[in-house]
């Protein structure tokens, strides 16, 4: 029987960073992975990371994805793909089968990073084909350039619905909704915002009523329900769609940890069934170690650094380390991931009814309910301010660990301070040089160049935009408000593509000075 | 109907292998090389991937990461074929499944959507 210092299963983001924090230590890794290639679900995520830069916040997440996987080459971790682990035994062995071949296999240390799986809710006609998760829509548009379909109605607003409502968008697909059963968006606020100044409806207290279509989807009819989640009578609505996404949630695959005889708990925070553990992934197997979604669902960036303290504490285990060594190392990690577990969306916080920021100021109630900051709520925020000449507006208006903007300003005009779930604001007596690397750089596209009088009657609102075709210097069209609706006429002056900007363009429109505060999407004739 | 993404605004034009044909149920369609065979056949409008044994209801792409098995057909005369996860070859024989054979119901039809 092969043996090895660690045997790592799943080479997503978790996986990957254990296993080279381990090689680098001089142990003997294995990673396999079901799949037909290393990355996980990174390889699927175009948008930019949340985060600060120690979590490579700003960064796409399949460029992360090839960044760990050239660490992972220079570490010397082997990874074998194709390779399904289907056992986990006492004394730490694993049966995998390679293609058509069953392995047995021994190690010292166990990591399980299997990931997640996607939650389903079953409705009328929730077979059909046409019906897929989100995570389908977004393997095969991010994956193969397919389009899942040309019409689609989102189920779920949680961060998957809203991030794959706008990549499905961005490659050019109708979103003709979003609809959740809860009454309040569970995604971040700036995801929802993106897609609903694209003119693309929410429906909270909302669910499927049936999927309608003899062998395949034609349509979908979607109801309000109560408080019970019973449906309202008479609230229905239908959409001609041809495909229906869910986004309903993930489940730790926590399988293999079970059959080894882990203590497993039931643990809704967590998603579901997941393993006792503590900080460091350490099972109640001694050598036996999780890291990522596996141990409770979170996002890809704490899921590497979980990876990484799981390696550290796996290499302390078999010795590899001196105890002392390992202490700085782990202190920092800890940090990094404390700051992810910050703010709203905080694991802890999960289901808990939220009525303020930290800083007190009361919550956007319309984009929790409609995707957009109304323009009457907006005022209050303090990224939101005016002043002569161009400057930044901030519409960043929940407390998301998150600070690329105080970074990237040249000019410091941006500050969120040390904790990176505060809300970011506008410096004082700082100067804006309207070069847009905020409005680049900001992962949520929630900040706006805005020159509120340019002295003739007009206004002029730079965007992010990361659409095509991209609009030229001259286009004429509308300008839409945070609600997707027009609000006036505008024309394109000017259109910035910069290597710097990482394919988010900015496009600055003109439009009547009346407006400034009003206008944030641009639509063009025709 | 679906199609391909001719270019991306964050990802570009992405890189697909040539051009290959197979069959579906002897009807020549074109795919991609290494591509998974669902996505060759969603962009051939492809929607229907095998009926159930039970009550002949479709079924097509659900996961799409090999997880859920929904869209299994008959691959070069193998059943149980997961479409999303296996990669187009030239000249291969896709066939839709029924329960597990080929062999189309002897209703000839599978049956309409779920009745409330």
């Amino acid at each position: 029987m092969q043996r090895f210092d660690l045997i790592v299963v799943g080479a997503g983001p978790a996986g990957l960073s254990a296993a080279i924090e381990a090689a680098e230590k001089g142990m003997r890794v294995i990673v396999f992975d079901e799949n037909a290639k290393p990355g996980g679900q990174l390889f699927k995520q175009i948008h930019k990371f949340f985060g600060s830069k120690e979590h490579r916040a700003r960064v796409r997440g399949f460029v992360i994805g090839q960044q760990l996987l050239e660490e992972a080459d220079r570490a010397g971790v082997q990874v074998v793909l194709d390779a399904t682990v289907i056992g986990l035994y006492q004394d730490k062995e694993i049966v995998v089968k390679i293609r058509d071949e069953i392995h047995h296999l021994k190690g010292d240390a166990i990591l399980i990073a299997t990931g997640a799986s996607e939650n389903m809710v079953p409705f009328d006609g929730w077979t059909l084909p046409g019906v897929m998760g989100a995570g389908a829509a977004q393997t095969l548009m991010n994956l193969h350039g397919v389009l899942p379909g040309k019409r689609v109605l989102m189920l779920g607003t949680g961060n998957v619905g809203l991030v794959v409502s706008f990549q499905l968008l961005q490659c050019g697909c109708e979103v003709v909704a979003l609809a959740d059963a809860a009454p309040a968006i569970g995604g971040y606020g700036v995801h929802a915002a993106k897609v609903a100044r694209c003119g693309v409806p929410f429906y909270l207290s909302h669910t499927i009523r049936e999927a309608e279509g003899t062998d395949h989807v034609t349509g979908v009819t979607i109801a309000k329900v109560d408080e019970h989640f019973q449906f309202i009578p008479g609230t229905e609505k239908h959409f001609d769609v041809d495909t229906i996404c869910v986004a309903v949630g993930l489940s730790p695959m926590s399988q293999l940890l079970k059959m080894a005889g882990c203590s497993m708990v039931d643990d809704p925070k967590r998603g579901g069934q997941v393993p006792v553990c503590d900080e460091f992934g350490a099972t109640s197997i001694p050598g036996i170690y999780c890291a990522g979604d596996v141990s409770g669902i979170e996002e890809a960036s704490s899921a590497m650094i979980e990876g990484r303290m799981a390696g550290e504490a796996i290499a302390r285990y078999l010795g590899y380390i001196p105890e002392a060594d390992c202490k700085q190392a782990e202190k920092q990690l800890e940090r990094g991931l404390f700051q992810l577990r910050r703010g709203m969306f905080a694991p802890g916080r999960k289901g808990t009814k939220q009525e303020t920021t930290d800083e007190g100021i009361r919550l956007s109630q319309t984009l929790l309910t409609k995707g957009y900051v109304a323009d009457d709520e907006i005022e209050r925020f303090p990224g939101v301010t005016h002043r002569v000449g161009v400057h930044p507006v901030i519409e960043c208006t929940q407390n998301i660990p998150c600070n690329p903007c105080q970074d990237v300003c040249p000019k410091h005009c941006i500050s969120i301070g040390e904790n990176i779930t505060s809300l970011p604001t506008v410096v004082l007596d700082s100067t804006c040089i309207n070069c847009g690397m905020c409005v680049a750089g900001c992962s949520g596209q929630a900040i706006f160049l805005i020159d509120e009088d340019k002295g003739d009657g007009t206004a002029e609102i730079t965007v992010p935009y990361e659409f095509l075709p991209l609009p030229s210097e001259g286009d004429t069209g509308t300008a839409l408000g945070r609600d997707g609706q027009p609000v006036c006429g505008a024309s394109v002056v000017r259109v910035r593509r910069s290597s710097a900007f990482d394919k988010t363009n900015l496009l600055t429109i003109s439009v009547p000075k009346e407006y400034a505060m009003k206008a944030r999407f641009f639509k063009r004739c025709g | 109907m679906s199609e391909r993404i001719p270019e991306h605004p964050i990802l570009g034009v992405q890189k697909k292998g040539r051009v290959v044909s197979f069959t579906l149920d002897g009807k020549t369609l074109q795919g991609c090389e290494g591509e998974p065979i669902a996505a060759a056949l969603k962009v051939n409008g492809v929607m229907v991937h095998r009926y159930t044994q039970k009550q002949h209801r479709p079924r097509g792409i659900f996961c799409a990461i090999g997880r859920c098995t929904d869209c299994v057909m008959i691959v070069d005369g193998v059943p149980n074929t997961r479409t999303c996860i296996t990669p187009l070859r030239e000249g291969m024989k896709i066939q839709t499944q029924y329960g597990v054979s080929a062999v189309p119901f002897d209703d000839g039809k599978p049956t309409a959507a779920p009745k409330k």
